[in-house]
């Protein structure tokens, strides 16, 4: 059990971000019973699928059993396999490994394409950090869904 | 008179038609044909009468012709001007105009490893109020804002980190950098990297006055006929993804261009997994030795990251002979048209600015009758 707390400012966010407390509350605490996380320092980054959403948090883990969530984000694209392994990051597995960056398999609206991501070989999970979700993905979905219209 | 009372309205049919062609790689839509880029420039102005230094002198000139005589071929459905030394008048360099060559400088301004550390990336603020003929970010916004005037549909605007190595080589000298890269390696690679975080720092100011930016960026002079495989990757492969990882993190993006230019007979695989691959990427290769780089080892390599870009060598462009052009467009499209990403047929670089109109015709009807989807 994890105690979780959203500042008031990352509240704000989130709601600007179109997403809702409960889902971020979701993400931290299915990722709490799971262990399914990954590190970078005193740093976690959770994410789940929700409806067509995946949804991220970062939350500070400092402190014993709380998360205070950070920042959270989501995207439309539906990440798929790796397609390349690159240098490592600073960001680590639960259980210490390595997370690389790379590129996976991204779906969105029956297309499938390329994007940059976090990725760990051994799971093959894969984790889309802020800056690009926010932005690049973000920018991506909306040409699909004007080309595509 | 403005230069847009001098042309007729484009043609909506045509274009519309050219837009659906053109998103058909990236949506997996296949619309009409494989689409023709012959990296149209200079060539557009004078096709429509004018001369090479107009098309650079006049950037909204030369724009407007590139969207006219792309509907005269039949080619993209969008407009783009540039040339190859972005961002080096704010980095110190002064700059030129010729009668036959797009503008150059006047010479390096720096030729000690140690007046590297003289240099600093110039901020957004500084780019965005830079003067005179040849500042960057002021001359984009000219020529995007007389586009979205006259030409909105064709408006794609687009950051140019173009030659990394090269615009930075300028700098000090092309020999001066090649021997750095033996002799003073770090520096050399801190004066790239002083030009990319300058690069980056234009694109967030076009990205913020658009909402987006596509990029081109390349591998010109770092090439296997000047670098080894370890400089090529030292020098332009990390940048090239310091410079997209960079534009992405401010909010350009998030097409991105991949312009391998000249000889890339084994440096190829580098970019293969050392490039940020967005949804929106194309990647073009000109050459493998003295011949076009051939698409089938382009599909091979980069089928499952972006859509493949292939080439008819430029040379053909200027020969008189329209078979030369149309049966290696042929070969390269039998090769690379069922990239798993999409196709695009080009040429290695830059059409010639004197490229026979003919031998345009040859590429695009190659491109017509080799690849029109569902013909295959």
């Amino acid at each position: 059990m994890v105690t979780v707390t959203i500042p008031a400012n990352v509240k704000e966010l989130i709601a600007k971000r179109g997403l809702k407390e409960s889902d971020v509350l979701d993400v931290v605490n299915t990722a709490a019973k799971t262990g399914k996380y990954i590190k970078n320092g005193k740093d976690g980054l959770a994410k789940k699928v929700i409806g067509g959403l995946t949804v991220y948090v970062v939350s500070d883990l400092s402190g014993s059993g709380t998360a205070v969530v950070k920042t959270a984000y989501a995207h439309k694209m539906a990440l798929g396999k790796i397609v390349n392994v690159m240098a490592p990051t600073d960001w680590k597995t639960n259980d210490g490994k390595a997370v690389a960056q790379g590129h996976v398999d991204m779906e969105y609206m029956t297309v499938k394409r390329t994007g940059p991501a976090l990725v760990d070989p051994a799971s093959g999970d894969a984790w889309v950090e802020e800056y690009l979700a926010v932005k690049t993905l973000a920018a991506a979905e909306g040409l699909f869904e004007k080309k595509r219209a | 008179m403005g230069y847009e009372e001098m042309f007729p309205a484009m043609d909506s049919r045509w274009h519309g038609n050219a837009a659906k062609r053109f998103a058909s790689p990236f949506v997996d839509n296949p619309h009409d044909r494989i689409d023709v880029d012959p990296i149209i420039l200079s060539n557009a102005a004078v096709a429509c009468g004018y001369t090479i230094r107009d098309f650079y002198e006049k950037p909204e000139l030369g724009i407007h012709c590139v969207g006219y005589i792309s509907h005269l071929f039949d080619l993209l459905p969008v407009t783009h001007w540039f040339f190859s030394l972005p961002w080096v008048t704010e980095l110190g360099l002064k700059l030129h105009y010729k009668e036959t060559l797009p503008p150059i400088s006047t010479g390096p301004i720096y030729s000690e490893p140690e007046d590297v550390d003289k240099m600093r990336v110039i901020s957004k603020e500084e780019l965005l109020k830079t003067t005179g003929e040849f500042a960057t970010v002021p001359k984009f916004f000219r020529i995007y804002d007389y586009v979205a005037k006259n030409l909105p549909m064709t408006l794609v605007p687009i950051s140019y980190g173009f030659d990394l190595v090269g615009a930075a080589a300028e700098m000090v000298g092309v020999e001066n950098f090649i021997m750095w890269t033996f002799t003073e390696a770090d520096q050399a690679e801190k004066l790239v990297q002083i030009y990319t975080d300058t690069a980056i720092n234009g694109a967030e100011a076009m990205a913020d006055k658009y909402g987006s930016a596509m990029l081109i960026v390349g591998s010109v002079l770092a090439n296997n006929d000047i670098f080894s495989d370890e400089g090529v990757e030292r020098y332009s492969v990390k940048n090239m993804y310091r410079y997209v990882d960079g534009c992405f993190k401010h909010g350009a993006g998030p097409q991105v261009f991949y312009h391998l230019c000249g000889n890339h007979q084994t440096d190829y695989k580098l970019f293969k997994d050392g490039l940020m691959w967005s949804p929106f990427t194309v990647i073009h290769a000109g050459y493998q030795g003295r011949n076009a780089f051939p698409s089938a080892l382009l599909k091979e390599t980069f089928q499952d990251k972006a859509t493949c870009m292939g080439s008819v060598d430029t040379k053909l462009m200027i020969d008189n002979n329209p078979n030369k052009v149309y049966n290696s467009a042929k070969e390269q499209l039998l090769q690379g048209r069922d990239s798993k990403k999409g196709y695009i047929l080009g040429t290695a670089c830059e059409t010639p600015p004197y490229t026979i109109p003919g031998q345009m015709l040859a590429l695009v009807k190659a491109a017509r009758d080799f690849g029109t989807y569902g013909t295959w």
